[in-house]
């Protein structure tokens, strides 16, 4: 019975649920704010994201007459499902252990393409030729980075070696580390932090990378004829995305917690997210325009996954 | 363009309001994939019959409405319209004021291809550029609101001669700002020469190559990138150019990247030329006294405005409006090279391609 109180818990409180969201919404205002200072802009203030939530979620929601309704309807809530469940699996060191004993590296290996198939749901369904263009952009850039993203994990797995419980777990892995320190400062573990790093960009879809929304080619692809409650879902959706993301980033890489309890190491857990946000996503956006899909693709197949090949090589020779 | 194959095709409707364009204007395209197989452009869509206007205006009131046909080379036009009256009446307009207009026509020029470039570095995605692109265009903003008193149209060309003079003081100013202006243009001309990212977006896409231009004639700065080094201040020299020194900036590259560093470094040619006209300026009055009745007959002027050649013709029955006006703008020219330059570019070029033109809608349809 606990058990499944507790998992309630996880998926409407935290680490997932209102958490997430509250997370995700700060994180995308951080990333709005310091961009634009970058950009020696002023720039919105933080809660903005919240405030365009709140806009939409008052507006109609208008759907095409040629789009398929019931998949149109379904796609931003399969996404923003998908990533809720995702982050209800997320440890967050020192705070939530996460499942233990479980290979939850796996199942997120299955949940992290659900938004990108949302959109790519969303794209097909809304009938219009941009949202078509974004569906195959969409598919073409989730092929580029899940290669590298996969690499990773077995090589952080590898790495682990399974010290605690089943190889690919996330409580084992963070185990592992605070045992024998961050996998960050790892010398073998250098080309896939690096990749890791990249991924985030990749599969949020900024700087170098927003290829399948980009707004000055394809007007936002699949989000293009989405209005209302539906594309506050899908805002929703990417602030969810945004945390798993960098929270499995970080349980990957640096989940070491630091003495002070409960209330202090979730400071520093947010703190280690939105670093890790200001730096793969912010600065790298405010540094770089965006490819061309064909050159994203190359960039992924050249370059990133190579480096998680490296690490992962490595890994298994060290053993 | 034709189709060649049909049945893999289907339409992408750009425009006529799309994020890319600054304007409307309607492209339907023909995508196979990702790549472009076929491209037919409709415009039309903000014609405000300003040519029939001009024909019910005097020819006083026609230097304002030509003032409007366009923002960014607001200047272009009713200097180019000043110079047809005065052919047709025989005006020699004072020494100061031949200078007076190259300088607003520079100031205007330099505004316009900051603007041009920041926008590819938009389109490219690279909104930090385009940032840093349009701050670096503020200080010709700020020179223009100083010495002309408004930030688009400056309102200085009058038949005759120039509205307003610039004495020591403004001179004075307009020097700082000029002197601002030109380490920020050097950096910026560095950036969008070396940038991986500019450079792999913006280079070998959009080719024009030199027997196309020659062929659709094209004008400015998307001739001179492919090669054909025709500009009207030196071709057909007007205002103060024939005493002036500067060099016609030509490329033969003739792709996305060619045009936009043209574009720079005819803006550092202007910064020169706007120092001469400060320094060379004589002193004098800057506009004729009254204006003469024009007299029955028709004259042609032509200048270089920022996007090319402006073209105007003009014929007077001898009363106080003009029988016809008529003018070609250098968009009209350039747009159908769009054709060449479109055929099988990829989509996320297309914005990019069509803004290299540097299109101004709003002059082409008036």
């Amino acid at each position: 019975m606990s058990s499944i109180l507790e998992a309630a818990f996880a998926t409407v409180v935290f680490p997932g649920g209102l958490f997430a969201l509250a997370l995700g919404l700060f994180l995308k205002g951080m990333d709005r704010k310091v961009l634009a200072r970058l950009q020696r802009r002023v720039g919105p203030p933080i809660y903005q994201p919240v405030i365009d939530i709140a806009k939409l979620l008052t507006k109609e929601t208008l759907i095409p007459t040629t789009a398929n309704e019931l998949a149109f309807r379904l796609a931003p809530v399969l996404g923003l499902t998908g990533m809720l469940v995702a982050a209800a699996l997320m440890p967050v060191a020192g705070v939530w252990n996460g499942v233990t004993g479980l290979s939850d590296l796996l199942v997120l290996l299955y949940l992290l393409p659900i938004p990108a198939m949302g959109l790519m749901l969303a794209g097909g369904a809304s009938s219009s030729p941009y949202g078509s263009l974004g569906y195959s952009r969409e598919m073409a850039v989730m092929f580029a980075y899940e290669m590298p993203l996969i690499a990773s994990f077995l090589a952080v797995a590898v790495r682990t070696g399974g010290a605690a419980g089943p190889m690919l777990s996330l409580s084992g892995i963070m185990a592992y580390q605070i045992h024998h320190g961050a996998l960050l400062l790892d010398p073998v573990m250098l080309p896939a932090v690096a990749a890791l790093i990249v991924f985030i960009p990749g599969t949020m879809g900024s700087g170098l990378f927003d290829i399948a929304e980009a707004e000055s080619e394809i007007l936002e692809g699949p989000l293009l004829e989405y209005s209302g409650p539906l594309l506050a879902v899908f805002q929703l959706m990417s602030a969810v995305k945004l945390v798993v993301v960098l929270e499995l980033v970080v349980a990957l890489l640096c989940p070491n917690p630091i003495p002070g309890g409960v209330p202090a190491n979730l400071v520093w857990h947010v703190g280690k997210c939105l670093l890790l946000l200001l730096v793969s996503v912010t600065c790298f956006r405010a540094a770089t325009g965006r490819l061309r899909v064909d050159q994203g693709f190359a960039f992924f197949l050249k370059f990133t996954s190579p480096l998680a090949l490296v690490s992962l090589c490595l890994a298994i020779t060290l053993r | 363009m034709t189709t060649a194959n049909t049945t893999n095709t289907y339409t992408l409707p750009v425009g006529p309001l799309h994020v890319a364009l600054e304007e409307p204007m309607y492209f339907d395209i023909q995508v196979e994939g990702e790549t472009v197989r076929g491209v037919q452009l409709t415009a039309g869509h903000v014609h405000r019959g300003m040519e029939a206007l001009a024909m019910q205006r005097n020819y006083l009131q026609n230097v304002t409405l030509t003032e409007r046909v366009c923002s960014l080379c607001s200047n272009s036009h009713p200097a180019t319209y000043c110079m047809a009256v005065e052919a047709l009446s025989g005006l020699t307009i004072p020494e100061r004021a031949k200078y007076l207009r190259v300088i607003a026509d520079e100031v205007k020029r330099i505004a316009s291809h900051l603007f041009n470039v920041g926008i590819m570095a938009h389109l490219t995605g690279f909104d930090s550029l385009f940032m840093h692109a349009m701050e670096v265009r503020e200080i010709m903003q700020d020179a223009k609101e100083g010495v002309y008193g408004n930030r688009m149209n400056l309102g200085q060309c009058v038949i005759g001669g120039c509205r307003r003079d610039i004495d020591e003081e403004t001179a004075a100013f307009l020097r700082g700002q000029l002197e601002q202006l030109k380490p920020q243009l050097d950096e910026l001309y560095g950036v969008f020469e070396r940038d991986p990212l500019i450079r792999k977006r913006t280079r070998g896409i959009g080719l024009l190559p030199l027997a196309e231009a020659k062929r659709l004639a094209v004008v400015g700065p998307v001739a001179r990138a492919s090669g054909v080094a025709y500009d009207v201040r030196r071709k057909a020299p007007y205002a103060a150019y024939p005493e002036l020194d500067f060099e016609v900036q030509s490329d033969t590259k003739g792709d996305v990247h060619s045009r936009a560093l043209l574009r720079l470094r005819e803006a550092v040619e202007s910064v020169k030329l706007i120092e001469q006209c400060l320094r060379k300026m004589p002193s004098g009055p800057v506009c004729t006294e009254g204006m003469p009745a024009v007299p029955r007959g028709e004259s042609v002027a032509r200048s270089e405005a920022p996007r090319g050649e402006v073209f105007y013709y003009l014929r007077s029955d001898g009363t106080d409006t003009p029988q016809r006006l008529k003018w070609r703008v250098p968009t009209y020219m350039n747009w159908e090279a769009l054709q060449v330059m479109l055929a099988n570019c990829q989509v996320a070029d297309i914005a990019l391609i069509v803004n290299s033109i540097d299109p101004c809608i709003s002059c082409t349809e008036r």
